[in-house]
């Protein structure tokens, strides 16, 4: 074999190898841009089918525009904005949001820049009887002393809220709350034999068969409102959406 | 004998993301709530974020059960669990009773101060058997020695020594 020849075979053989490691590179780029496609696919896929999936626009959808027969609505109809707030009396995050936004919200009201509708419900019946307990003081408190009263006794159970972890009120200590209020004897005595309860429990059903799943729920102009990190930035932003 | 151990620590490691990830896939809701109770993340990106999550964590758990870009999965592993510890430390030393929300629930929960500790340590021991991972990046039983052929020493180009 002549010398050439073997520079030759020598070349050709260098050369396969170089095509051999130029395509073992090519399929690696190739398997590895592959993950990473169906990684994004994974992430991509299930966030857009978690965002279709939340069902808290169909929840704001769904509720009443105020004015519903389970709340207290305080603004005229004709004004620009419509605010629905679901509550639970014994909710700690429904008592920081009531503090810091029930005389400015009262207040807009009155302006005739928002309508606000109080919804208070029971959802928080596995921390104890008081959820229950308040939501009927409220309900024939709105059924028979009508609204103005029916917001002190509302503003006077926050103001008064007690902790997640208890002691809590008794139905006679709500019935004084109610009396300080300025409810009538005549309807904390139709509390106190149970006659709320009615109210409580269809209150309560109808913000289950709208789907509201936490508290407080706060749908704007039909929109659910969820802009703060924390509930004085959620306070000062619905303030500022409605003012 | 140290692949086998990074094959332990993927494996245990993804099998808790997926887990984790399941558990919260079918409650979008809930997930943002859960997001939501750390008062952390500015204006609305709770939402976002809360639909995120779960997806991630099943994507990060499927990369390091299958070892497939090991390395870069024990990263991503990694930087979630120390976001993870810092959202927790951050809850507790604000005071704020959070369920931790890490395998569903999420919100308000009376008891939570006495099990910050123990989420802490869990998190941390993972975000360990992470950094072991990435560190390790090669590890026996993984996709990747499809991808990345491991070369035996013995073997070494045998077409070119068939050449004569």
């Amino acid at each position: 074999m002549s010398k050439q020849n073997r520079e030759q075979r020598a070349e050709r053989a260098a050369a396969l190898v170089e095509e051999r490691r130029r395509k073992e590179r090519r399929r690696q780029v190739l398997s590895v841009v592959g993950v990473v496609l169906a990684m994004v696919l994974i992430i991509a896929g299930g966030f857009l089918i978690n965002s279709l999936r939340d069902s808290s626009d169909d929840t704001a959808a769904a509720a009443e525009a105020p004015g519903s027969e389970h709340g207290l609505t305080i603004g005229e109809a004709s004004a620009p904005h419509k605010v629905v707030i679901y509550e639970d009396f014994i909710c700690p995050f429904c008592g920081e949001l009531e503090k810091r936004t029930h005389s400015e919200l009262e207040q807009l009201a009155a302006d005739g820049k928002v309508q606000v509708e109080y919804r208070p419900f029971v959802l928080l019946s596995r921390i104890g009887p008081y959820s229950e307990a308040a939501t009927e003081a409220f309900g024939i408190t709105l059924e028979q002393s009508g609204d103005d009263v029916a917001l002190a006794l509302h503003d006077a159970l926050y103001a008064d809220q007690p902790s997640e972890e208890g002691p809590f009120p008794s139905e006679d200590d709500i019935a004084d709350v109610m009396t300080e209020a300025g409810v009538s004897d005549e309807t904390v005595q139709a509390y106190l034999d149970g006659d709320g309860e009615q109210w409580a429990d269809d209150a309560t059903q109808a913000a289950e068969d709208t789907g509201v799943s936490s508290t407080p729920t706060i749908i704007l102009d039909g929109e659910p409102f969820t802009d703060g990190a924390d509930v004085d930035q959620l306070a000062q932003n619905l303030l500022a959406a409605v003012g | 004998m140290r692949e086998w151990l990074g094959t332990a620590a993927r494996l245990v490691t993804g099998a808790v993301w997926i887990w984790a990830g399941l558990i919260k896939l079918p409650h979008p809701e809930q997930s943002v709530l859960a997001v939501r109770a750390y008062e952390l993340l500015p204006g609305d990106t709770a939402t976002p974020v809360g639909h995120l999550l779960p997806p991630l964590e099943i994507a990060v758990g499927l990369l390091l059960v299958l070892g497939l870009l090991t390395r870069f999965g024990g990263v991503l592993s990694a930087l979630l669990f120390v976001a993870f510890i810092i959202g927790i430390a951050s809850v507790w030393a604000r005071g704020i009773n959070i369920d931790c929300g890490c395998f569903g629930g999420g919100g308000y929960d009376p008891d939570a101060a006495s099990k910050y500790p123990f989420e802490i340590a869990r998190d941390a021991a993972l975000l360990l058997a992470s950094a072991y991972v990435a560190w390790q990046g090669r590890t026996r039983l993984a996709l990747d020695d499809l991808i990345f052929p491991r070369r035996h020493p013995e073997r070494v180009e045998p077409d070119v020594q068939a050449e004569p």
